[in-house]
């Protein structure tokens, strides 16, 4: 036989064996028997923000993964897609449609800018959407986000809250760093109108920043403008860059509302390990507020989260991130609605897991054990957990500061 | 002129009027007529979906800014690297107007195709006054310019309470003869309707290059002072060379608003507006058919790489961030060794196998 010839039968041959190889893991697949619930994530693991989403992703991963090895829903499987978005709202876009068509029954989505711009699509399509985004924008003229902790605002107003109730001296004069992004801009109408209801400081600045390397300017203006305090309102970068400027110049303050110094203080994407990482011994009494439980703060959930970080193969600085406790969060919370509808015997469809959703306050609310407070969504209520933790760097990890609170002057401006 | 009008092999042009002609030879007509003819049905007959039609109404949005930037750059001359603010402007003249009267004012749902060619013209007015430095500049020099209007045009996005911000400024749906464009209809509907526009516009372009006004962009792309020795208008034509670009532009980004329900400015950034020259550039400079295909091209390469980074992290989960980190890079690296060795672009190729058909059944 020639050569060509033997080469054809080889590779037909090949081809045979390929195709019973495929037919055979397809039948093992059947034989599993449990129904596949589809979920999709469309997120930013690179490019922008790839630093929270990467971690994030794997959360979301795990947990699931976690659910399906444990059996938590018997045979029943979930089965979530996630695709890298690189934090652009038309490939975002593109992944939704793309879930839709595979059939799925929830969606988690991102960043704030694609929460936004598909909000619409979310509301005709009738799919309960959880964001990784926590901005309060994502919830007017909506009916299916749900954000899984305090919105932006009510952690911005929270940390106001305590800068005005911890203060000594005339009124707190306060500056907001943020991020030039509907992310940043979110909150700062809202503690302007907190202001206007009785807030006790002053807005001295909005600082929307750039890419800048050095603060120095900045922080010399607002020291000669007599702030005291800033808030932050963006991802770790900036702020690390911020505090670092602030301890090389000397004016970072040591306690909190020390005369004469600046006192920095953020909301949830601002802090986390990768800031101490990043800013070292300059992130040092840096105040900082989420709804999430942390590792650095043992507990029974803690050991759980890395437990489960072991299991599936996550360096420490994953197991330890704050965006991975945030991915598994929103993970424990399609699997518990899920799990709720199932044991109701409902079918698993967009509506009911809308409705369990809805469904989720009183006696029924959720306590995932990754956050600070129980998960509780109602149809006048979409923002999951309203309890936040206040955190303080001290001697280079994230230390819990008093017990856990929410924000009074957000429901009089709501 | 060929005695065989169907099958006529190599040039007898015998008038100028002969050499521009669209199509040579029946045979070239009727190869497109059942072209246009196919484009139009097969969605009717393979219907695909939603994400895929989006792909699609995507690359041919793309294709009718890459016509307007092919026009500037490939036969002006002149290098834009602001054309996605161009696209913007089309894009947020809709976002305007939905700001301005709701986003569910009967202007904007039902006098869409008014509103398009509105933005086009919005398009073509900023086109044209960015395009003064032209008379002025050239080469780099230029290229900074026009840089710097893409930087004012995001700037002025971002910081603007009347364009929100930049955040997203939502679209309503439209109607047509049979009513409200349904979620379901909506990909294939923009389809049809991007495609007219195709069409249209195409051969727009195809006719305006066979006359005086399209020569001189051409001939000014080679040599401005002949060109101006030759009685033509150097400055002029750049102006108006940036018009067009603007108007096409205009028009792409009007669709494009309307096709995703909402303008935001993410979809016009410096990145895009890199994407879109490495789209000309690709298909081929100063060619028609270039247009259609560098856009054809990038989405496709862009998706077919978005696949083989899914593919490597399904096998390999561990590895699941080199997998969607190398996308960029493989994206990168396809787009230099394709210029190294193919710098004429797409359209070469295209030429290549249309002159083979036309000498057939001779070699040359």
């Amino acid at each position: 036989m020639k050569k060509g010839k033997k080469f054809l039968v080889v590779v037909f041959l090949t081809l045979i064996a390929c195709a019973f190889l495929l037919n055979a893991c397809a039948k093992k697949e059947e034989e599993k028997e449990g129904v596949v619930y589809k979920l999709g994530l469309s997120l930013a693991i690179t490019g922008p923000t790839s630093d929270a989403g990467n971690p994030y992703s794997k959360g979301v991963e795990d947990y699931f993964n976690y659910v399906n090895d444990t059996k938590m829903l018997g045979n029943d499987t979930i089965e979530c897609i996630i695709k890298d978005d690189q934090y652009k709202t038309d490939i975002t876009k593109r992944n939704f449609e793309d879930f839709l068509s595979n059939g799925i029954v929830l969606y988690l989505n991102y960043s704030t800018g694609s929460t936004l711009a598909l909000k619409k699509d979310f509301d005709e399509e009738k799919i309960p959407t959880i964001p990784a985004s926590f901005h309060a924008g994502n919830l007017v003229d909506s009916s299916y986000i749900f954000l899984p902790i305090a919105s932006y605002s009510e952690q911005t107003v929270g940390l106001a809250e305590y800068v005005v109730n911890n203060h000594q001296g005339d009124m707190a004069k306060v500056a907001m760093f943020i991020h030039p992004s509907a992310f940043g801009r979110g909150p700062v109408e809202d503690l302007q109108k907190a202001v206007e209801a009785g807030l006790k400081m002053d807005i001295i600045e909005v600082v929307e920043h750039g890419k800048d390397l050095d603060n120095t300017a900045m922080l010399q203006r607002l020291l000669s403008k007599n702030v005291q305090y800033v808030i932050c309102h963006t991802v770790q970068s900036p702020v690390a860059t911020l505090l670092t400027d602030a301890e090389r110049l000397g004016i970072a303050a040591k306690s909190f509302g020390e005369s004469g110094k600046l006192t920095f203080l953020g909301v949830h994407y601002t802090g986390g390990n990768d800031l101490i990482a990043l800013a070292g011994a300059a992130s040092e009494s840096f105040l900082w507020t989420t709804s999430y439980v942390l590792t650095s703060e043992p507990g029974k959930w803690t050991d759980k989260q890395l437990d489960l970080a072991k299991k599936y193969n996550r360096d420490d600085k994953t197991a330890n991130s704050h965006n991975y406790t945030n991915g598994i969060m929103v993970a424990q919370v399609a699997a518990e609605v899920i799990l709720r509808a199932k044991d109701k015997g409902l079918e698993i469809t967009r509506d009911n897991l809308y409705k369990e959703l809805l469904a989720m306050n009183g006696g029924n609310a959720f306590e995932p054990g990754s956050t600070v407070g129980p998960v509780t969504y109602s149809e006048t209520d979409r923002a999951g957990v309203d309890q936040l933790q206040l955190y303080v760097v001290k001697d280079g990890v994230f230390t819990a500061v008093g017990s856990t609170f929410q924000s009074e002057y957000i429901k009089k401006i709501k | 002129m060929s005695a065989n009008r169907w099958l006529a092999t190599g040039n007898f042009f015998s008038t100028y009027q002969e050499e521009q002609r669209i199509f040579f030879t029946h045979s070239d007509r009727t190869i497109f007529s059942i072209f246009l003819v196919l484009i139009f049905v097969w969605p009717i007959l393979f219907p695909l979906s939603n994400k895929y039609m989006l792909v699609i109404d995507n690359t041919l949005i793309a294709i009718i800014a890459i016509i307007g930037l092919n026009l500037l750059t490939g036969f002006a001359g002149l290098i834009s690297i602001g054309h996605a603010a161009f696209v913007g402007i089309g894009a947020y003249t809709i976002a305007s107007f939905c700001t301005l009267i709701g986003e569910d004012h009967m202007l904007i749902t039902h006098a869409w195709p008014l509103l398009i060619l509105i933005s086009g013209g919005v398009g073509a007015f900023f086109g044209a006054i960015v395009g003064l430095p032209a008379m002025r500049l050239k080469h780099l020099y230029l290229a900074i310019a026009t840089l710097s209007f893409q930087m004012i045009f995001i700037w002025t996005i971002q910081f603007m309470d009347f364009f929100n911000q930049g955040q997203t400024i939502s679209v309503g749906r439209v109607y047509w003869i049979f009513g409200k464009v349904s979620r379901d209809q909506h990909y294939l509907f923009w389809y049809y309707a991007i495609l007219v526009f195709i069409v249209v516009l195409g051969f727009m372009v195809r006719n305006l290059l066979r006359t005086k006004y399209g020569r001189c962009l051409t001939a000014v792309r080679d040599n401005d002072r002949a060109a101006d020795a030759m009685g033509m208008h150097p400055g002029f034509t750049k102006v108006y060379a940036f018009g067009l670009a603007g108007f096409m532009a205009g028009i792409a980004g009007a669709l494009h608003a309307y096709l995703y329900r909402g303008v935001g400015f993410e979809s016009f950034t410096l990145n895009e507006s890199i994407t879109y020259l490495a789209m000309a550039i690709v298909g081929g400079l100063g060619t028609l058919p270039g247009s259609f295909l560098g856009p054809a091209a990038i989405k496709a390469l862009d998706l077919l790489v978005e696949y083989f980074a899914a593919n490597v992290a399904s096998l390999m989960p561990s590895s699941q961030d080199v997998a969607t980190g190398l996308r960029p890079l493989v994206f990168g690296l396809v787009i230099v060794l394709f210029l190294m060795f193919e710098p004429r672009g797409i359209a070469n190729w295209w030429r290549i196998v249309r002159s083979y058909f036309k000498l057939w059944p001779f070699r040359y």
